[in-house]
């Protein structure tokens, strides 16, 4: 094959600042959904555990919906399924408000935060039953013992599999240039089309998903060991 | 040690041998070897190239390859050829190309500056430009109406980049392709689709409503549609352009043209007479 290479196409004319661009979006949208699918895996992982069946049957439902239904598909709901139940104004309004961006936004917090839930559930039943227990004996709320005790303990327990699905997010949030977010992905296929050099604006993009995510898993190691209690897990090293 | 170096050697010099012959593709040899011309061309591109009802694929762009350029090729390598068809799209086109995987591109690829740093093309066959698709009585008459108007834009389209460039008061919206931009278009979260006129026309005719949508506009940006080749493949160009330009000196060129965008033809689009001075001034006319 006799491709040439043109390295230059990177930082020559706009591909930097497309790139940067790009970063930044995918960036935000990832912060973002992150913070959506926490909040939601938290509080839904939990609802899984506690001995009231509404509750439960509710956050069952919410898990085995959004995370049956495959990204793009919930993608596509956002922005073209939803806007069309809003009033006309208001669907202008936000059309002219990047409503890409949120639907993406939604779609990914949304799906991911099915995931986190049964990671952060899987947390919980990994707890004994006997330290619930003992909270209850204490004089705690179920409420109490949750948000004082179970949660903070399971959270600790799950850093591992929640980094790997965070990874997951960031990586995942390409799939939000179907509906034209110009995230980093977007921005790496812009650079090809512009310089029909294909191979340095995908090598570009890969780098940097590869830096932020390792970037992320060395600060989720640290925040790992940082807020490990001593002596509740068993340790390798 | 001496011999792992002359190893060394003997596998640069061997891939130095091979680079060297790669650089200077000769696609008439190839096709004279095989007997095959292999084109790169879409499956979904009415009427240009596509798979019709009855399973077949079709299409002008195909035509032209059959009826004018095979019979070229055929006279420069002395004997009857085949012409095979794989698909290529926008993004895997010139890779295609360029790793030997087909011969020519003939589709709906338009010839640009950018694109001639890595192939080469034919004549243009085919020449439109840069429209809008709107709902009927919308106030987008034409590129200069657009402050503020959300336009829908395939992502790596030429026409995304000019509007991007030159006209920065739009709010652009880029889908990966058609079906998403004219789903955006239909239920409003964009004002406008803008795509190669020839393409919105096709759009609308395949519209669940064609009344209700207008293609407007004059055309923004040029788009001459080229077949593409591997670069610096002089004789195999010669040979194609051959088969081009025989085509619009006998008419034989018009008369598919009519088959397929005339009135009955697969998609009705008239050539105006500043086209066919376009195309006819190619060769000298």
């Amino acid at each position: 094959m006799n491709y040439q290479f043109n390295w230059s196409v990177l930082w020559s004319g706009q591909s930097g600042v497309w790139l940067l661009q790009g970063l930044i979006t995918t960036v935000e949208i990832s912060a973002l959904a992150w913070v959506l699918a926490a909040a939601l895996g938290i509080l839904s992982g939990a609802l899984r555990t506690v001995p009231w069946k509404l509750a439960r049957a509710l956050a069952t439902f919410y898990v085995e919906f959004f995370r049956n239904v495959p990204l793009l598909v919930w993608m596509f709901f956002w922005y073209f399924g939803v806007p069309p139940l809003l009033p006309r104004a208001v669907q202008d309004w936000i059309f002219n408000h990047s409503a890409e961006f949120w639907a993406g936004m939604f779609a990914l917090g949304v799906y991911h935060g099915a995931r986190m839930s049964e990671i952060i559930r899987a947390g919980i039943l990994s707890i004994p039953r006997t330290q619930f227990e003992a909270a209850m004996a204490m004089g705690l709320t179920t409420f109490q013992a949750y948000r004082l005790v179970i949660v903070p303990i399971a959270l600790r327990l799950i850093v591992p599999p929640a980094t790997n699905d965070s990874l997951n997010l960031l990586k995942n949030s390409s799939v939000a240039l179907t509906i034209s977010v110009a995230e980093l992905t977007f921005q790496t296929r812009q650079i090809e089309t512009y310089t029909a050099k294909a191979i340095e604006a995908l090598t570009a993009g890969t780098v940097i998903y590869l830096v932020l995510c390792v970037g992320i898993a060395a600060i989720m190691a640290r925040v790992e060991r940082r807020f490990a209690i001593p002596g509740l897990i068993a340790r390798g090293g | 040690m001496k011999r792992m170096l002359s190893v060394v050697v003997a596998v640069a010099l061997a891939l130095s041998l091979a680079s060297s012959v790669g650089a200077q593709p000769d696609t008439l040899a190839k096709i004279k070897d095989t007997g095959v011309l292999t084109i790169g061309t879409r499956t979904g591109s009415p009427p240009f190239a596509y798979i019709n009802k009855n399973n077949e694929w079709v299409g002008f762009s195909i035509d032209l390859v059959e009826m004018l350029v095979k019979p070229e090729v055929q006279k420069a390598v002395g004997k009857p050829i085949k012409v095979e068809k794989k698909e290529s799209t926008p993004p895997t086109r010139i890779p295609l190309l360029s790793s030997n995987a087909v011969d020519l591109i003939a589709g709906t690829m338009t010839d640009t500056p950018q694109r001639r740093e890595a192939v080469d093309f034919s004549l243009t066959f085919f020449y439109t430009g840069a429209q809008f698709l709107v709902k009927k009585g919308s106030p987008i008459k034409s590129v200069n109406d657009l402050a503020g108007k959300r336009v829908a834009a395939q992502q790596g389209s030429t026409n995304a980049k000019i509007l991007r460039e030159k006209y920065p008061q739009a709010q652009l919206r880029e889908f990966p392709d058609q079906p998403a931009a004219f789903q955006a278009l239909l239920q409003g979260q964009v004002d406008t689709y803008t795509n190669d006129g020839i393409q919105l026309y096709g759009l609308k005719a395949k519209a669940p409503k064609p009344d209700e949508w207008d293609v407007v506009g004059d055309f923004y940006s040029e788009e001459p549609y080229g077949m593409a080749l591997r670069k610096g493949d002089a004789k195999f160009k010669a040979a194609v352009d051959a088969g081009l330009k025989t085509g619009f000196e006998s008419g034989k060129y018009f008369e598919i043209y009519e088959t397929w965008f005339g009135p009955k033809g697969e998609l009705p689009y008239p050539l105006t007479p500043q086209v066919k001075a376009y195309l006819l001034k190619q060769i000298g006319k």
